[in-house]
């Protein structure tokens, strides 16, 4: 195939390739949701998906996507499969209201007790994330401890249940996240004179008018 | 510093920004060509960052008196670059450009944590600044390495056959030049040595992860020459399409 890009007649391609063959029906990538913070010290706000062959490399295309063009300080990335969600709210309203009161764990009278018991009972640390306004993206807004995504948004709903608006929730299991490491923090600090990469930065209108006018101003041949 | 010194400093910085912007160039070749969307904009954009660091040190070597750096860039041939012949090997198919994106890299990310100790502050600064966006290109690296190199025999063969083929080039990164002692004595670098060293350590950890497996490097001649300004057939070719829009006008102001 011959091409004006160069790269491509060099690849000697045939001029009409041969069809592609038959795929299996479900060959593509499982789909990832990620993560940002945007500055130290702020919660980790949920920014879109990727698709990958696995969590590491969906942390890899996470970075690509969302933190080229507007940079963060860290990131994680969790299968979508990973992500429990809770019903939506109204505007303005809260989901936790609609769900049944949460059962208090054993006689502990303090929260520290409680957490204690339910370390020992084996459960597991849950992610948190709110969603305020539909349309806006879910927040982190801390961790809970329990034995599933279900039981694990009763006890959101004790902790931040006084939040609101809350229009919708997204439960997900610590473990299941795949977060930037502390110690690579370096690399989310890009070289800062990048805006060669913006086509923003080429003003070339200004430039544009004025060869229209010279062209207009030239004398006609 | 003395005139010595300063010709010691340039032959290093040429070096290092001739690497950056070949592979750059290079690597950019795959723009539009990725083998899937994401990938694609991945070493897309870290082929722009190599093309940026090239530019760091394009400007560190105007400060000591040599040409602003477009027309460094644009307007030397084949034998006045200083770049590692690794680089400047045809993008070949995808297992070879990981492979090399994986050798070269690992090796670029030691060699700026050593030059963030440089005694040149300039090197040391720019090093020490360049130095995030390299442990990101190793990150890159090393997943896909570990990915595709413990997946399908396919991918495993293929790796292991650019890998084969690779690794003289790779050797060649770590030529010395006469101005090596030098550089070394004024704690301008380290050395190839030391560099060097490292990077087999840091190459066998992570291929260890893999079914790949490490040429024995005893066995291996060092593709050198290019850090003289010898270079494979595939330069001139690379150098005069980079070059084609600027040199249709040198005096443009982009």
């Amino acid at each position: 195939m011959n091409s004006l890009d160069p790269r491509i007649t060099r690849l000697g391609l045939p001029d009409a390739p041969p069809p592609p063959p038959d795929k299996l029906a479900l060959d593509q990538f499982e789909t990832y949701e990620a993560f940002h913070q945007k500055k130290e010290g702020t919660a980790y706000a949920y920014v879109g998906p990727v698709h990958a062959p696995s969590a590491d490399v969906a942390f890899l295309f996470a970075k690509e996507q969302y933190s080229r063009r507007f940079a963060c300080t860290g990131m994680w990335v969790v299968p979508t499969t990973s992500v429990h969600l809770s019903p939506y709210a109204d505007d303005n309203a809260s989901v936790y209201d609609e769900l049944p009161a949460a059962e208090q764990t054993g006689n502990a009278s303090t929260a520290e007790q409680q957490e204690e018991a339910l370390y020992t009972a084996g459960d597991e640390d849950y992610d948190i994330f709110h969603l305020k306004k539909r349309g806006k993206a879910h927040v982190h807004v801390g961790r809970v401890r329990a034995t599933s995504p279900a039981a694990a948004l009763q006890v959101a709903k004790a902790v931040f249940g006084d939040q609101r608006p809350v229009v919708n929730v997204w439960v997900v299991r610590s473990a299941d996240v795949l977060r930037s490491d502390d110690e690579d923090r370096d690399i989310w600090l890009t070289t800062p004179e990048k805006k060669y990469r913006d086509a923003m930065a080429y003003r070339v209108q200004d430039k544009i008018e004025r060869f229209k006018q010279e062209q207009k101003n030239a004398p006609q041949v | 510093m003395s005139a010595a010194n300063s010709d010691a400093l340039k032959d290093l910085l040429y070096r290092l920004a001739d690497d950056q912007l070949i592979l750059g160039h290079r690597n950019s070749e795959w723009n539009g060509l990725g083998p899937i969307l994401e990938e694609d904009i991945a070493f897309s954009s870290m082929a722009q960052d190599k093309l940026g660091h090239s530019l760091q040190l394009y400007l560190l070597l105007q400060g000591l008196g040599e040409a602003e750096p477009d027309t460094v860039a644009f307007t030397r041939n084949a034998p006045q670059f200083h770049c590692a012949q690794l680089v400047e090997l045809p993008i070949g198919e995808y297992d070879f450009s990981l492979i090399r994106h994986f050798l070269f890299d690992t090796a670029e990310l030691l060699r700026f944590e050593l030059l963030s100790q440089s005694s040149y502050e300039p090197l040391a600064q720019v090093a020490r600044k360049l130095k995030g966006e390299l442990k990101y290109h190793v990150l890159h690296a090393n997943t896909w390495i570990k990915q595709l190199g413990s997946s399908t025999e396919e991918a495993i063969d293929r790796l292991q056959g650019s890998l084969n083929f690779a690794m003289p080039y790779a050797l060649g990164l770590f030529e010395k030049t006469g101005y090596e002692e030098a550089l070394i004595a004024e704690g301008i670098f380290v050395g190839e040595d030391e560099l060097k060293a490292g990077w087999i350590e840091k190459i066998t950890v992570i291929l260890a992860q893999t079914s790949l497996e490490l040429p024995d490097l005893t066995t291996l001649t060092p593709v050198y020459g290019g850090r003289a300004g010898q270079h494979t057939e595939h330069l001139q070719p690379l150098l005069d399409e980079m070059a084609e829009v600027f040199r249709v006008d040198p005096t443009a102001e982009w």
